[in-house]
């Protein structure tokens, strides 16, 4: 009950924020002139809102559901519930990653999200074969995550602060979704499609990873095979969304979290639950962002951060569980 | 099932098993018995195609375990560990269909006998009016038969059971022995279990595997292989055994 409630909201919620965010901002129209405008295609401020407005808004909804299912399916491969795009390396080894090429081959830029990829599964390789031992061991993995993620965020910085233009544009740190195109658009649709599309698919992986590796093994089930999988998933969802929307830490550790003490543990809802419910989130925090102090931007994971975190905490102190534990 | 010739060392190199010969009777329950860290479990653990062994080999049905595919070796025998995990909210009906991925790829659909199977599982565990309930929400004993009940589900002929009675109380740990006896006994299920309570041991097991440090030091039937000089062998404890007409053989301990 809980569950159909907990998704008939975020349903709702999803074209309410996505009409607000357009329509609230220096240009201030009426739902009804909007979507009048969209059709008739003679308002000039709504082809204003269309070209600026309409991007930012479309990365902001794909940024949030792609960083949020890759918390998801980290925390299962990983089967810890710190395990976040943000904290354990991958997004600041996909924006390093993004930030050397360009700043040796500033003419590649086209080819960022690939090198993004690149960077986000090198992190999360290292992350992965230096905590394994025998098995994966909680605490060591978080702490070589938090290691490896210092060490990209701070190569990242030393490349941006004597790089060129092309680098200083891609800056990874920064999150606010100004000055986004609708090439950064295409980008992020096409790849945030795909891995979200594949995160359903597979879901099943993920609630298998649930069980004991030994468990698995005698259920015939060929457990590296289902991690590799959901890995290179996550990791791909990851590194795209920083590509293009720049370093959200938080996003992926809060929803799934929150999607857990709403929704359960089954991927099944979890999943497509957590995708939306973090494209709202990143949404709203961008509009609040760009709204609240305007002509002030506030960056949106910082509205985020201040949102989420009382939620996440009065979520759990209510329920008193952590990842199903 | 054949072992011929076992030894095997974890990653340390330290020797854990020693030149194990036995073999599990079709239909039998045996018993593997001996002290902490006599290498019980990882006897099991090579019977089961977990441990690979560094020498010797393990048939079964008259192939080696390491020629078996995964999924075919999972619809052959079926074993519980001793710790399992779940997600807490899982429900019992939902763990035990993964006892149906043997017989199913990631992506088709349940089968009817897939749900058949789970059903019987749940009936013969005596969970089927519980299958709707959280994992977290069981007793222990509980708990202990939903793991059973997933082992069922894969319609294995051979059954291991991993100290299936520990952490139990007295009422519990009977219940699963029962359950054990009755699967045998009508289903013709080969069980293999480690135990540590040497009574229960002789009272439901048509055949004992005795351990000391990685080697067998007896085995077969209970009524014949344990006296007190063979447990003062493997576990340094006096016991004094007693025959009788009604309950059959049995062990007290006296000290050390």
């Amino acid at each position: 009950m809980k569950k159909i409630f907990s998704f008939i909201i975020v349903i709702i919620l999803l074209p309410v924020l996505t009409i607000h965010a357009a329509i609230t901002g220096s240009i201030d129209i009426s739902a009804v002139e909007l979507i009048r405008g969209l059709f008739t295609g003679e308002d000039p401020n709504v082809a204003i809102i269309q070209d600026l407005r309409f991007p930012r808004i479309i990365i902001a909804l794909f940024a949030g559901a792609m960083l949020s299912v890759s918390g998801v399916l980290l925390q299962s491969v990983m089967r810890n519930p710190l395990a976040e795009p943000g904290i354990i390396g991958v997004s600041s080894g996909a924006g390093f990653m993004t930030i050397l090429v360009l700043f040796f081959f500033p003419t590649l830029y086209f080819y960022a999200p690939l090198f993004a990829f690149i960077g986000g599964a090198v992190a999360f390789l290292l992350v992965f074969s230096l905590s394994w031992k025998s098995g994966l061991n909680p605490l060591r993995m978080i702490l070589i995550g938090v290691a490896v993620n210092a060490v990209f965020v701070s190569l990242s910085q030393l490349f941006s602060s004597s790089g060129n233009g092309v680098v200083q544009a891609v800056s990874v740190s920064t999150s606010t979704l100004s000055m986004k195109t609708w090439n950064d658009v295409q980008i992020i649709v096409l790849y945030g499609t795909i891995g979200l599309i594949l995160s359903i698919i597979f879901y099943s992986y993920c609630n298998h990873l649930a069980l004991k590796d030994k468990t698995l093994k005698n259920l015939g089930f060929n457990v590296n095979r289902a991690r590799f999988i959901v890995a290179a998933v996550a990791v791909l969802l990851a590194s795209i969304a920083t590509a293009i929307a720049g370093m959200f830490t938080f996003v992926g550790l809060l929803i799934p979290h929150i999607g857990r003490a709403l929704v359960g543990t089954d991927h099944k809802a979890l999943i497509p639950f957590s995708a939306l419910l973090g494209a709202c989130l990143i949404l709203l925090a961008d509009t609040l962002g760009r709204t609240l102090l305007a002509p002030i931007e506030i960056p949106a994971s910082i509205i985020m951060a201040v949102i989420g975190g009382p939620f996440l905490i009065f979520l759990l102190r209510k329920s008193d569980r952590i990842y199903g534990n | 099932m054949e072992i011929k010739n076992i030894s095997f060392a974890y990653q340390d190199k330290v020797i854990r098993l020693k030149n194990i010969e036995s073999n599990i009777q079709k239909g039998e329950i045996t018993t593997i018995l001996g002290p902490n860290g006599c290498g019980k479990s990882t006897l099991m653990g090579v019977m089961t195609n977990n441990n690979r062994p560094m020498q010797g080999d393990v048939t079964l049905q008259g192939k080696s375990l390491s020629s078996y595919k995964p999924k075919e070796l999972a619809r052959t025998l079926g074993v519980v560990h001793q710790d399992n995990h779940a997600p807490s909210d899982m429900t019992v009906e939902k763990l035990v269909y993964y006892g149906r991925l043997p017989h199913r790829t990631t992506f088709t659909p349940q089968s009817d006998e897939d749900e058949e199977k789970v059903k019987w599982a749940l009936e013969r565990t005596g969970l089927y009016e519980r299958k709707d309930m959280a994992i977290d929400a069981l007793s222990g004993g509980q708990q202990q038969r939903v793991w059973i009940a997933m082992a069922l589900a894969q319609d294995t002929p051979y059954l291991f059971l991993d100290e299936p009675t520990a952490n139990l109380d007295i009422y519990y740990q009977y219940e699963i022995l029962e359950l054990v006896k009755q699967l045998s006994e009508e289903n013709g299920l080969t069980v293999v279990m480690v135990l540590h309570d040497i009574n229960q041991a002789i009272q439901y097991s048509d055949k004992i595997i005795a351990m000391k440090q990685g080697e067998i030091i007896a085995s077969g039937d209970p009524n014949e292989i344990v006296t007190e000089d063979l447990i003062e062998k493997i576990y340094g404890v006096h016991v004094v055994v007693k025959d009788d007409e009604k309950i059959g053989k049995y062990i007290v301990p006296i000290g050390i």
